[in-house]
């Protein structure tokens, strides 16, 4: 419910929020450094254990809660609430478990590397090089796959980097928990249950050892989380015994008494129940990696304890905007360790935890409320890059007054939040087999991808798919010709062969069919040793499923189950295919072996032709029937082939258009296209139109809305770039048609829309000067970003994002002195 | 008797840092390999703390070229690098390359230009990469040690 008279709490600014100014400038002036503590204490713990003859299960849960347990009690600063990811104020954990290993070449070097270092003390870089890494360099995840199924093929394309990425080598994580039952029951209640359950199976002489030891292991790990947080309060109290500074005192003091309670037992308060959200972050990120574990509907999981304080006084409105701001802080605390190439690259994510405000609720009634504003208010104040925020909008049920509150944040910040169509991703969910409530109860999971809170592991970044090499091996015949015209997929045929676009497209699609394939087998693979070695049993005590069935998340455990796969370089692919139709078997103006011959050589000496192709031919984003027949048919079979296949859970396979930086660094390391693409330009982000190629911006949306949502169920990423209005009164209307026209394309179909409001001048000058914007936030394709953090090739990639007049309702031409990068 | 050898190593050692550097400089590279082998052998008999290392490290490492005019193995076993001018079998890792200056870019991966040497296929390794990124530690605290 909405009781605040101001929405937009304009009374409120970092003018008058002296600490969160104070801690947001510190946030700011605070170097990343690479946190060895996680590792080093599991990696003695397991070392010690070595023929312990406890089984993998109980182990994995034993090292989280003996890191929680011994972990460095840490207060960085004045944050109101207790708790770090990882014992630097802004630290890069590490998890050798996964991809940790891949730093061990720079670990002299990674300090003072040149683009977003990771400080790392001598004394850790030694830990890691004589006693971390040497226990897991062989039993990564990667590395116990590949000797388990010896070297597979699907594991071999992995590693030449421009067929896919699979997630699993590096995480699952990406879902949502449901935080309510610890916030409102307490972490001993659930730990109880677990006793229970495994007390009564062990009475019965048919019990399942498998579901034995998950019951142990929830209440081991969750036990870790308990006990961290009590020697928070401990520390906090002899903290503030000895400190002289009031403020400070009162507020350790304070810390003390919250994490006495929470997450132990049920939060009490808004504080206490915001900070037992955070702590049981903390705990899931013990567990699991720090890569879009996304915290979700926070407006609603913590909104009874809002309403409770606000009705009995307890809670002012700027006390709470206060604790909301301060867990932003806290969410931010952490970032991904990352190695240089990776860096240059890909570089620039945080953690992306996403976090959903608004829509509707299980019941479908409008869910907007006090806090979705509060929420809105940190927003605009804090400008993070993480968490990633994400408003829901439903145009049947929310109001317009939220609607524009939503507008003016994005306008405010130039870049978030993100919107969301509740009315598509609600239906698409269904079409999964989610019920009505379940569906309605969604939250986004990093960039873009959709979940029901707490019931859907949906493991949405499992696999990276790169359409641009499946476009290559179909023009080659399966040769990937810019890597030594290497056989990798079957031959489907010379392109001579070809008499009509259909018997070309049939060939494009073997070669999907045949990639996803090995994508999926890898995964597959993946997800069998995730089973073995990478149990979960903290989050699987955050799921709807487990507790019940006595499964881990990662053994199938919660109600629904999917993994996602996202692809890249698909408004390339469709310009693509369209400019092959359109000019090789609609006009024959060139065959398609001249074609390739002029792709061969990056359209050297076939410069008329490259511009043809660029300049005169049907793109994705304009309604040309052609254009959206194509851009349907590539969705329409990515989602038949994936949905074709089940995974290791049980579940099925989700496609999504989200492509976070990888079409800037995937496109830097590509040949040349048909639609007139040189080799090594960066392709188009997520779901969206290629520069310059859609000039009117109703159609722009039209023709993206006409793809069929319900067969994009893991969700895209539509980036759009609007000029800022730089005149007060042109304000008022700019918010206006900015609302109206995103609520238009969300009524024709859209499922999701992201906004850089930004011109190309500015852009440019940002990637020449970066000190003079060093908080520029930009949406990159799903997620936030600073942009002095990105690669060049990305911030090229923004900076060539078509810029559309909004009250014009055009695009604004790119300025002709503009030349990207040569270089990464 | 093991001053004497550690003075005769540390002579040798001088001798060996100068061709490193000169190679790292040197397009060609072609004794890249050579040299960092025998600058990593020589400093291990050295440097007690980067004998560190390789304490109870067992592993057998590869290298062949692509042309085939550099093969080479390193065994690391009991403490101690064994180099010899042939390529093992049972390895723990691989490594193909084209030429040094492609062995060069994947060890000292300051820069994509390892994506590029796998993406040219330039470079290929079978086994497990933890290994060979191991190694490329070790290369790389040497470069850092007498590059700077």
């Amino acid at each position: 419910m909405v009781t605040l008279k101001d929405i937009s709490l304009k009374n409120y600014s970092l003018d008058n929020l002296k600490l969160i100014s104070r801690l947001r400038e510190k946030h700011f002036n605070t170097q990343t450094e690479v946190c060895v503590e996680r590792a080093l204490l599991m990696t003695r713990y397991l070392v010690q254990q070595n023929g312990s003859g406890d089984n993998g299960k109980l182990n994995r849960a034993k090292s989280i809660h003996h890191y929680l347990a011994n972990r460095k009690v840490f207060f960085p600063d004045d944050n109101l609430l207790g708790g770090t990811t990882s014992s630097r104020a802004i630290g890069a954990p590490l998890y050798p478990e996964f991809m940790g290993l891949s730093i061990w070449p720079e670990l002299d070097t990674i300090s003072t590397r040149k683009k977003n270092p990771q400080l790392l003390s001598s004394e850790d870089a030694e830990h890691c090089n004589l006693e971390i890494f040497p226990y897991w360099m062989d039993r990564t995840v990667l590395e116990i796959s590949r000797k388990k199924y010896n070297n597979p093929q699907s594991l071999q394309l992995l590693e030449k980097i421009v067929y896919y990425i699979s997630g699993k080598a590096g995480c699952i994580s990406h879902c949502v928990p449901d935080y309510s039952r610890i916030l409102h029951e307490g972490a001993e209640a659930i730990i109880a249950e677990a006793r229970e359950k495994e007390l009564l199976l062990k009475a019965n002489s048919n019990g399942s050892l498998e579901k034995i030891h998950f019951y142990r292991s929830v209440q081991i790990a969750l036990k870790g989380l308990v006990a961290y947080a009590k020697n928070l309060s401990v520390g906090a109290q002899k903290l503030a015994e000895v400190e002289k500074n009031p403020f400070r005192k009162k507020n350790l003091q304070a810390i003390s008494k919250v994490c006495a309670q929470v997450p132990a037992k049920p939060a009490r308060n808004f504080r206490e129940a915001t900070n037992s959200l955070w702590l049981v972050q903390v705990g899931l990120h013990a567990e699991n990696i720090n890569m879009a574990l996304s915290p979700g509907r926070i407006d609603q999981v913590l909104y009874p304890f809002y309403k409770k304080d606000r009705q009995n006084g307890s809670v002012s409105v700027e006390e709470a905007l206060n604790i909301c701001c301060c867990l932003w802080l806290k969410i931010a605390d952490n970032t991904n360790l990352v190695p240089e190439a990776a860096e240059k690259l890909w570089g620039g994510a945080g953690s992306t935890p996403a976090v959903t405000l608004g829509g509707v609720d299980k019941d479908g009634e409008d869910a907007v409320n006090d806090l979705t504003f509060i929420f809105l208010k940190v927003t605009e104040l804090m400008k993070l890059r993480d968490p990633s925020v994400n408003a829901r909008y439903h145009y049947l049920v929310n109001s317009k007054a939220y609607r524009q509150r939503v507008v003016e944040v994005i306008i405010n910040t130039k870049a978030i939040p993100a919107i969301h169509n509740d009315v598509t991703d609600i239906a698409t969910l269904e079409n999964q087999g989610l019920t009505a409530e379940h569906a309605r109860d969604y939250a986004i999971v990093g960039c873009v991808e959709l979940a029901s809170s707490g019931r859907d592991y949906v493991a949405s970044g499992s696999i990276m798919f790169n359409l641009y090499s499946v476009l290559e091996l179909s023009l080659f015949n399966g040769r990937k010709f810019t890597m030594n015209n290497e056989q990798v997929g079957p031959e489907t045929g010379e392109v001579d062969e070809f008499r009509t676009y259909d018997e070309f497209y049939e060939a494009f699609r073997i070669q999907l069919e045949w990639m996803l394939a090995q994508a999926i087998d890898l995964n597959e693979k993946f997800g069998k040793v995730h089973q073995e070695i990478i149990t979960t049993p903290m989050l699987s005590s955050c799921f709807t499923g487990p507790m019940d069935s006595g499964k881990d998340l990662i053994e199938g455990g919660a109600l629904y189950n999917s993994s996602g796969a996202s692809f890249l370089a698909f408004p390339d692919l469709c310009d693509s295919l369209n400019a092959i139709e359109q000019v090789v078997f609609i006009e024959k103006k060139y065959t398609l072996k001249e074609l390739v011959l002029a792709l061969a050589d990056n359209y050297n000496g076939a410069e008329s032709l490259r511009l043809l192709l660029k300049n005169k031919t049907i793109k994705f984003g304009t309604e040309k029937a052609l254009a959206i027949r194509n851009s349907r048919r590539v969705v329409n079979d990515i989602y038949s082939i994936l949905q074709a296949h089940t995974n290791y859970r049980g579940g099925s396979y989700r496609p999504a258009f989200w492509t976070m930086t990888t079409h800037a660094g995937q496109g830097k390391l590509a040949g040349a296209m048909p639609n007139g693409r040189r080799a090594k330009e960066v392709f188009s982000s997520g779901i969206t139109p290629g520069s310059q190629a859609a000039p009117d911006l109703t159609e722009a949306f039209n023709a993206v809305a006409a793809l069929d949502h319900k067969k994009i169920p893991g969700g895209w990423a539509l980036n759009m770039k609007y000029t800022p209005v730089l005149l007060n009164d042109q304000r008022e209307d700019f918010q206006l048609k900015f609302g109206d026209l995103t609520e238009g394309f969300f009524r024709n179909g859209g499922m999701q829309v992201q906004f850089n409001v930004q011109d190309y001048k500015t852009l440019i000058d940002a990637k020449e000067n970066p000190e003079k914007y060093p908080e520029m936030i930009v949406r990159v394709s799903g997620y936030s970003a600073y942009y002095k953090d990105l690669s060049d090739a990305m911030k090229d990639e923004l900076i060539m994002r078509t810029e559309y007049n909004l009250m014009g309702g055009r695009s604004v031409p790119l300025p002709d002195s503009y030349r990207p990068s040569e270089s990464i | 008797m093991n001053k004497i050898s550690w003075l005769f190593d540390r002579f040798r050692f001088s001798g060996s840092k100068k061709d490193f550097i000169k190679c790292l400089e040197e397009e060609s590279l072609d004794f890249f390999l050579e040299n960092i082998l025998r600058l990593m052998d020589l400093y291990l008999s050295v440097n007690r703390k980067f004998r560190l290392n390789i304490k109870d490290f067992n592993a057998r490492y590869a290298f062949k070229s692509l042309d085939g005019k550099i093969d080479a193995s390193v065994i690391f076993k009991d403490s101690k690098m064994e180099v010899r001018d042939y390529v093992i079998k049972d390895t723990d890792v691989t490594v193909m390359f084209r030429d040094g200056k492609a062995l060069k870019n994947f060890l000292f991966s300051d820069s994509p230009d390892i994506i590029a040497s796998i993406l040219k296929s330039e470079i290929s390794y079978t086994g497990n990469l933890n290994y060979l990124a191991k190694f490329a530690y070790m290369a790389n605290h040497l470069k850092y040690k007498f590059t700077g």
